[in-house]
């Protein structure tokens, strides 16, 4: 099997499903002239021409607008918001327009965007470039909310998205587009809303997000030679959770860790403590744990930045933390 | 503009005062719950802008739409329903008198200020790309083009020369804020220079310049020379809601003074001078008035919609039969 970036999967998405269906574009900032700042639509603008390889002007609500009004006549924009620090910029559409005037309508009308962002830290841009904030779509009615964490991923679950007749919030992580994986060069779609076993176990279930994956499986590893056996669920898409896979594994192995690169408070991570603990309760050997980035704003540096988000050390400790709990008992 | 024109868009505009009116007494009633935005002394811009467009060409409106809405051709049962929260209402009821949508009508209006400008330009865009016989107009006010949305909308809409008339409805107060003291430039159109478009202000309360200049600027975007910025200059006779505390931002005198120019008025004068009866005038209040009594006790007759219906639509389910919300 082709092994392929993160990235390249991104491309190649884009390029199969604007063959497939000539409604779909692409707009954004530099997304023509640069192929998007991490070279994921590299080569479109050639491919498919200006029209539909759309490169705007710095003006993120013009934009996230472009994509509900293209939507209402029929298109399938592909939105791409720089930096998820710039949608701040766009909420005004995503919140008040693309998540309530599909039911406004008494769902006459139909908004397929996908509003396709990048964030967190790994690039040492501090605290205005590096936010995890999937939070806020989370707890928007009417928004999907997707992070990808593998080169295979991306691609099925990008492919999906832009298909998908709801509004997509599509988080990518900006540490993870040169990351290499297997990718088929045959097509296949990733279902929305399910979750997928990175790495079968039964003592510990770790659920992990996004670039937070890659650390668990290292520290899943690490700790199988320690005699620990984790289990690493990635939820893949955040809203609609796929509860299911979560229940089944903690089920199996009554310990839960929750990683995110976002804050906790008032975060996913709790939402997905509490599916746990609300459907779990007489399986936990021990209340879930949680371990995410401290409440504070990125730090400049690669030593900071890195000391501030969860790694593979503080998820290894972490999950010898709760074992040693549960076998305590 | 003819005679024959003249009256019929005096009996649209008589409808609209009418019909404010209608709601203005529900209101007071407590049978329209959220604010009430009263629309008395702007019929001449929704009826000259929006009721010159045709049923496929799209409107967008903002939290003050009755008047846009009923222009543009979606029914009074429809609006009112929605108003009073009723099933039949253009949103089910579940939108209220300042977010709605009646895609037949091609009409959308939303509460947020200034929001609709992007939306324009995306259905423009959108319209340009495909080649389809349709323009966009989106209306706003002068509040909204202080927003960070009105210069990002338009410069993308000039730069790509898309099929949209953007209409600035400058009632001269943004809720309690004069345009006068909030608005940098002396004409909102002075705005349009930055953009590379003409500077066009329209007397907004004088119908048949209203109607002309639509006429005249929907033609041309259809043959492709748009955008178009036109500032429709008027006056907000009421208050930004009903019971607003109007004296903490004008004087009770220059509300009088407009009320002299309001458009009703004028066109009347108009009317009368070229020799049209005024009992004809007068038959056609009444007309109007049991028309929107019927309006009125039908729409007290609608169901609210249920818990149920407040839950359904919020998303196409991912696998059929799929309840969750999302």
């Amino acid at each position: 099997m082709p092994v392929i970036t993160f990235g390249e999967a991104i491309r190649q998405a884009y390029s199969e499903e604007m063959k497939r269906d000539e409604n779909v574009f692409l707009i954004g900032e530099d997304v023509g002239r640069w192929g998007s700042l991490y070279r994921s639509s590299k080569g479109l603008l050639e491919e498919f021409g200006p029209e539909r390889i759309k490169d705007a002007p710095i003006s993120e609500a013009a934009i996230a607008g472009c994509g509900v009004g293209s939507a209402l006549m029929g298109m399938r924009p592909i939105v791409e918001i720089m930096y998820i620090d710039f949608i701040t910029i766009a909420m005004d559409q995503i919140v008040n327009h693309a998540a309530k005037w599909p039911q406004l309508s008494g769902g006459k009308v139909k908004l397929p965007i996908v509003f396709k962002t990048q964030g967190g830290a790994g690039r040492r841009n501090s605290s205005q470039h590096s936010q995890s904030l999937e939070n806020w779509f989370v707890g928007i009615p009417g928004l999907i909310t997707v992070m990808p964490s593998t080169p295979y991923d991306v691609k099925g679950l990008l492919k999906s998205a832009i298909r998908n007749d709801n509004p997509v919030m599509f988080i990518e992580h900006k540490a993870l587009y040169f990351e290499k994986g297997e990718v088929p060069d045959t097509e296949y779609l990733i279902p929305l809303g399910q979750a997928d076993v990175k790495r079968k176990g039964d003592e510990v279930t770790i659920i992990a997000t996004s670039w937070m994956v890659l650390f668990a499986l290292k520290a899943a590893a690490k700790l199988q030679d320690e005699g620990i056996s984790c289990e690493v669920v990635d939820p893949r898409t955040l809203w609609p959770l796929d509860k299911e896979t979560i229940i089944q594994s903690v089920k199996k192995t009554g310990l839960c860790l929750v990683v995110t690169e976002a804050p906790a408070e008032g975060g996913w991570s709790g939402e997905a403590s509490s599916v746990v603990h609300e459907n779990c309760f007489r399986d936990l050997k021990a209340p879930v744990k949680r371990l995410c980035s401290p409440r504070t704003g990125m730090p400049y540096g690669p030593v900071l930045e890195r000391q501030i988000i969860p790694g593979e050390d503080s998820i290894a400790s972490a999950v010898r933390d709760l074992a040693g709990e549960a076998r305590r008992k | 503009m003819s005679e024959m024109l003249l009256e019929e868009l005096y009996g649209e505009m008589l409808l609209l005062r009418r019909f404010d009116e209608l709601c203005l007494a529900l209101k007071m009633k407590d049978l329209i719950y959220s604010g009430y935005h009263p629309y008395e002394g702007q019929e001449a811009v929704a009826v000259g802008f929006c009721g010159a467009l045709e049923t496929n060409d799209v409107l967008l409106s903002t939290h003050r739409p009755h008047g846009h809405a009923v222009a543009k051709g979606c029914s009074l049962e429809a609006v009112l329903a929605e108003m009073m929260g009723r099933q039949p209402g253009c949103s089910g009821g579940l939108g209220g008198g300042m977010q709605y949508i009646d895609t037949e009508n091609n009409f959308y209006c939303g509460s947020v200020v200034g929001s609709n400008l992007p939306i324009a330009t995306g259905i423009g865009m959108a319209i340009k790309q495909q080649k389809l016989d349709r323009i966009c107009m989106c209306l706003f006010g002068d509040g909204a083009s202080n927003t960070g949305s009105f210069h990002e909308a338009l410069n993308l809409a000039a730069i790509w020369k898309l099929p949209i008339v953007y209409i600035c409805e400058n009632n001269q107060f943004a809720e309690a804020m004069p345009a006068r003291e909030f608005v940098a430039c002396e004409r909102i159109s002075m705005r349009a220079r930055a953009y590379g478009l003409d500077e066009i202000t329209v007397d907004g309360n004088d119908i048949e310049e209203t109607r002309r200049v639509a006429t005249e600027l929907i033609a041309r975007t259809r043959h492709g020379e748009g955008p178009f910025l036109v500032e429709a200059l008027t006056y907000r006779l009421r208050g930004h809601y009903v019971g607003d505390p109007e004296a903490t931002y004008r004087d009770h005198e220059e509300v009088e003074l407009w009320r002299q120019k309001e458009p009703l008025i004028r066109a009347k004068e108009n009317l009368l001078a070229s020799g049209v009866n005024e009992t004809a005038l007068e038959d056609l209040d009444k007309t109007i008035g049991e028309r929107l009594s019927r309006v009125r006790d039908w729409a007290l007759d609608q169901k609210f919609p249920t818990i149920e219906q407040a839950l359904d639509h919020v998303w196409i389910p991912l696998a059929e039969g799929e309840t969750t919300c999302l």
